[in-house]
């Protein structure tokens, strides 16, 4: 893993007193690695996670070029099999999951609810070095014999398989806590350290977000954590609770794993929406179009999320019972999702729309999740998903969420609050291009997948007939695309944090909270506590854009 | 959800203190505060609490989300127990006879104390009672180990009689061997044991039992035993050994097929538990050290407080294990 | 995780386990006095109304340092006097046969009367904030979900279960 530190370091300016950040505030490895700070925390956050991301992006590489053509491309079928199951994990859980409510929202919840810090410090560095000992341990597997069960470990093939299942199942786990402590932090954090005046209606959406997603962090993720240790114990003492051969029940593994890991898709999303719905507003200039609807459909998608986990299980020897009530609930959920949708929307209807980078990547989310979204709603319908189940349809339907949807926001949210964070502003025209390329190549990967998919294509295979090859290497180019599209915005914003112009205190005309304090924010985040008067999204008339200093000042 | 509509008070009272909370510290006894040397050194913690009740709430609430964490955490063993139970109901009743309720009782009695002492040393905090709350403390130690020291007692005698989960499940005693089991079924013992007798005489003399492992259903397998009829294996029936699921072919007929899993389950279960226990002892260590410093008081016995929550939780999850695992008829 | 705080005497500046300084009183003040005399009266200080310090200044309320409820000792002792009687209650029904399901419910019965004994004395859920109490259901309603969804799905397939073993004892 590159040095979590090593990031920060490159953006440490060589000044203090006034100017004093909490970059500069303290200097040294010690000063990172103790850190109680949740930006520091945030920032070291970001690092792994972008580390892992690019990670997982090899794999997927590795992947997409082993499928160029039928047979063997480039690797053997067990090598094969063991980069998909990494690509997955590697991006299921040290990526996405963490992506954003970890990395961002350590940066950002806070300062959005002007207070000082999380409500538990210590225990916020504690979740970030379990992520560093959970992510140890999946490359422990890695370097010896790779896990090749499919991130979703299903028994019995993980407690049967010669590979190293144990570790990655283990860093999965621990993964989980991290992820657990981070949830409980923030729930308490939004609970007890709002700022005077602001009520639970006049939190950012990204805090509602978080919140929503910190619930289901909380709810869900225990029962991951039980599912893998059982299946790690089953593998060592022959259990018998999964393996039929000993009287298990491998669907009943599949229940307990859709129990956690359908709530983590909305761990993975409903933090996407947050950030989009920060966006938007601010880049259309315009007051948020339906704000209490996006809020309690937040929370409404986290509280169905529980109920549909049986929708993963259509093919898997669940009653007809147990399916129809799964695909009933499931149909469901798009309520709160298409609501959301239509607000931002309608958000940017007679809106002055500014096409700067997070806009890009805002539009661009939108898009892609719609499709996203609405392939779901087919794979719903039971008589649908028993042709489509297990095919590139699937495949192509959860990449265009995960991918397509919390990707693109967290990106998205990257460059938001980029100059916030860092202090510094990144190239416009090159974050413009990389937006671009990324959303080209985004479709251009997953959406011959659909048509692969419908014709019958399975997931996971290593071979397949010559027919499709035409359609796999379309695909084959997007992921290219896209990884030369990650790769020049990995370069902008690194030459940005090196030698990017110094950001202004509010280069969007933010009126959230976090764009009252300078940027970088000092150590303690607020001269002193802002006090609330107004919603999040009121007053962008009450800005003005100054030339001078590159962002919106109040109007005088 | 009800969340927010629920915290709408606890909204209003995070808004209470004035903006200048913080920086007015001037008043009242809050006033040496600023001037704290440990404050000073790490500025940082001073300041992101308002006041010691904010912080005790935060803590309080922080405690209760982790303590749902853990109901959820163990959900999946119940899940595994409830499952299995509803489906094999003969393999539980005939696990059960291999544990010991008095020592299970007994423990629940050690748990149960363990949780008054806990409460009160909680009370002792609040009140700086500062001799009691140390005698408190050290006696919800005292009986965490006595759990598990019991817990050890119990586990080796599994170990020695073979009733250890999956692949070692070996069990050295028949059921009908045990003495909670003859008590209960006089008769069910006797006709299981002369059916192991007949059992291993065919064994040994393959002409007339050669085909012993293909036997699978108690009935069939009765069948080449002579007697087959269902008032004959009545005994059986009403000691709950043959279930509507098949008897273990491999083994003698009075073994249900999926008794492993039982061992499985409990052996989970309470390992789990009996791991939280031993975490608990930790904790209640590190909190013995703070109160011998005299650390705590009416506005600081947070620790006490959320250290004796989970210590409760442990004691509630023992509260349904004890049950579940050791009182099925 | 905690920053022990060698300087202080007796009852300095302590972090607790989330590791945050609380606000402490060097020497017991004359509020702290008149609190610590209020609550060994065993008096609730109204934790659920009003759990914020008024900054406002007036040199009202003692209960300004009583942060939660103190259980009075008769109760502590009666809560455990009626768990020990449950114990024995439900080790003694075990005897009386009411059936596999019965004896299963009488016995989930018991234990959960005294998980809701423990809850709300021994926890303080009866005095505490009702959010707390809402939290918690919601972790038991979230296991019951969980339990009812994953065990009638098994209900349903169970005999395609049961038709596979019997395939497979046919086939040994």
């Amino acid at each position: 893993m590159a040095s979590p530190t090593t990031t920060a370091d490159a953006a440490i300016p060589e000044k203090k007193g006034a100017d004093d950040n909490y970059l500069t505030h303290d200097k040294g490895f010690a000063s990172w690695a103790f850190t109680l700070d949740h930006k520091r925390i945030g920032v070291m956050y970001l690092a792994s996670v972008l580390s892992a991301f690019a990670l997982g992006g090899v794999f997927a590489l590795l992947v997409r070029t082993e499928l160029w053509s039928p047979g063997r491309t480039i690797m053997e079928h067990d090598t094969y099999n063991q980069m998909f199951t990494l690509h997955g994990a590697i991006m299921v859980f040290l990526v996405i999951i963490p992506g954003i409510p970890a990395a961002l929202g350590n940066i950002i919840l806070p300062l959005h609810l002007g207070a000082k810090d999380v409500a538990f410090p210590k225990l916020n560095l504690a979740s970030y070095y379990l992520w560093i000992i959970g992510c140890l341990c999946m490359l422990g597997s890695l370097v010896t014999n790779a896990v090749d069960t499919g991130w979703t470990f299903y028994a019995p093939y993980s407690t049967t398989t010669q590979t190293n299942v144990i570790p990655a199942a283990m860093g999965a786990f621990i993964l989980g806590f991290s992820s657990i402590f981070t949830g409980l932090n923030f729930i308490v954090t939004i609970h007890k350290l709002r700022p005077p005046g602001m009520t639970f209606f006049r939190m950012p959406l990204f805090v509602w977000a978080l919140y929503s997603t910190a619930l289901i962090q909380v709810l869900a993720t225990p029962v991951i954590g039980i599912t893998l240790l059982m299946m790690i114990v089953e593998r060592v003492f022959g259990l018998g609770i999964f393996d039929p051969s000993l009287g298990g029940d491998p669907v009943l593994f599949q229940h307990f794993f859709w129990f956690y890991s359908h709530p983590a898709v909305y761990i993975m999303i409903v933090p996407a929406f947050g950030v989009v719905s920060e966006i938007i507003p601010v880049f259309s200039r315009k007051r948020l179009f339906g704000y209490q609807f996006i809020a309690i459909s937040s929370l409404a998608i986290a509280f169905l999320g529980f109920l549909v986990w049986g929708h993963h299980m259509f093919t898997s020897g669940q009653s007809v019972l147990a399916g129809t009530i799964f695909s009933a609930i499931t149909f469901l959920i798009a309520i709160p999702t298409a609501i959301k949708i239509f607000n931002w929307v309608s958000t940017m209807y007679k809106g002055r729309i500014h096409l700067d980078t997070p806009m890009l990547y805002a539009l661009a989310f939108l898009w892609v999740f719609t499709i996203g979204g609405l392939t779901g709603v087919f794979l719903a319908v039971m008589g649908v998903d028993i042709h489509l189940h297990d095919t590139y349809f699937v495949v192509a339907h959860f990449h265009y969420v995960m991918m397509g949807g919390a990707i693109t926001a967290f990106l998205g949210g990257l460059h938001y609050w980029f100059p916030k964070a860092f202090g510094k502003m990144y190239d416009e025209k090159t974050g413009r291009i990389g937006a671009l390329i990324v959303f080209v190549g985004l479709n251009l990967t997953f959406f011959p997948q659909f048509i692969l998919g419908s014709r019958g294509m399975p997931r996971r295979y290593y071979n397949y007939l010559p027919e499709f090859q035409g359609l796999h290497q379309l695909s084959t180019i997007g992921a290219f695309t896209l990884g030369i599209g990650f790769l020049l915005t990995a370069i902008s914003l690194g030459r940005a944090l090196k030698n990017g112009k110094p950001a202004p205190k509010n280069p969007w005309g933010g009126v959230t909270l976090e764009w009252t304090t300078t940027s970088p924010p000092p150590y303690y985040n607020f001269h002193t506590p802002p006090p609330v008067t107004a919603g999040p999204y009121d007053g962008y008339e009450n800005l003005v854009y100054d030339e001078k200093i590159g962002g919106y000042v109040a109007k005088t | 959800m009800s969340e927010p509509s629920t915290e709408t008070q606890a909204a209003k009272t995070a808004s209470a203190p004035p903006p200048a909370a913080h920086e007015g510290h001037g008043h009242e006894d809050h006033g040496h505060e600023a001037h704290d040397p440990i404050h000073a050194a790490n500025p940082h913690l001073a300041h992101h609490f308002d006041t010691p009740q904010q912080q005790f709430d935060a803590g309080k609430l922080g405690i209760w989300l982790f303590l749902l964490t853990e109901v959820l955490f163990f959900a999946g063993l119940f899940c595994a127990y409830t499952v299995y139970r509803s489906m094999n109901p003969e393999v539980f009743v005939y696990a059960h006879y291999f544990l010991d309720t008095k020592l299970g009782a007994l423990n629940t009695c050690v748990l149960l104390i363990s949780s008054l002492t806990a409460a009160w040393a909680v009370r002792n905090a609040q009140l700086r009672e500062q001799k009691m709350l140390m005698i408190n403390i050290v006696v919800t130690i005292a009986c965490a180990c006595t759990f598990m020291c019991v817990k050890y007692v119990e586990y080796s005698h599994k170990y020695h009689d073979g009733l250890l989960p999956g692949h070692n499940f070996q069990p050295k005693e028949q059921i009908w061997e045990l003495k909670s089991f003859r008590d209960k079924h006089p008769e069910a013992a006797e006709y299981a044991e002369k059916l192991a007798k007949l059992d291993e005489k065919k064994a040994e003399a393959p002409a007339g039992g050669a085909a012993k492992p293909s036997e699978g259903k108690a009935e069939e397998k009765a069948e080449k035993i002579e007697r087959p009829t269902e008032e004959e294996l009545e005994p059986l029936l009403n000691a709950g050994l043959v279930g509507p699921r098949s008897l273990d072919p491999s083994a003698h007929i009075s073994r249900p097929r999926m008794a492993h899993v039982f061992f499985g389950i409990y052996f989970f279960m309470t390992g789990l538990h009996g791991f939280h226990v031993l975490i608990g002892i930790g904790i209640w260590i590190w909190m013995l050290v703070k109160a011998a410093k005299g650390q705590f008081g009416p506005t600081y016995f947070g620790p006490i407080d959320f250290t004796a929550l989970y210590w409760h939780l442990v004691d509630l999850i023992w509260i349904y294990l004890f049950p579940l695992l050791y009182l099925i008829h | 995780m905690s920053d022990e705080n060698p300087e202080s005497k007796d009852n300095g500046p302590a972090s607790d386990p989330e590791g945050s300084v609380k606000t402490t009183e060097t020497t017991p003040t004359k509020a702290e006095a008149e609190a610590l005399h209020m609550l060994a009266k065993g008096k609730p200080d109204e934790p659920t109304k009003n759990h914020r310090h008024d900054h406002g200044g007036a040199p009202h309320a003692h209960d300004d340092h009583g942060l939660a409820h103190t259980m009075p000792i008769p109760l502590l002792f009666g809560v455990l006097g009626a768990l020990l009687v449950l114990t024995i209650a439900t080790v003694s029904v075990t005897s009386i046969d009411l059936g596999h399901t019965g004896n299963l419910v009488v016995a989930m019965v018991i234990a959960t009367i005294k998980a809701a004994l423990v809850c709300t004395f021994f926890m303080h859920l009866f005095w505490d904030k009702k959010f707390h109490t809402v939290l918690f259901l919601t972790s038991v309603l979230f296991l019951i979900l969980f339990l009812s969804m994953a065990t009638a799905d098994r209900g349903e397939y169970q005999h395609l279960v049961d038709e596979y073993r019997a395939q497979q004892l046919q086939v040994k």
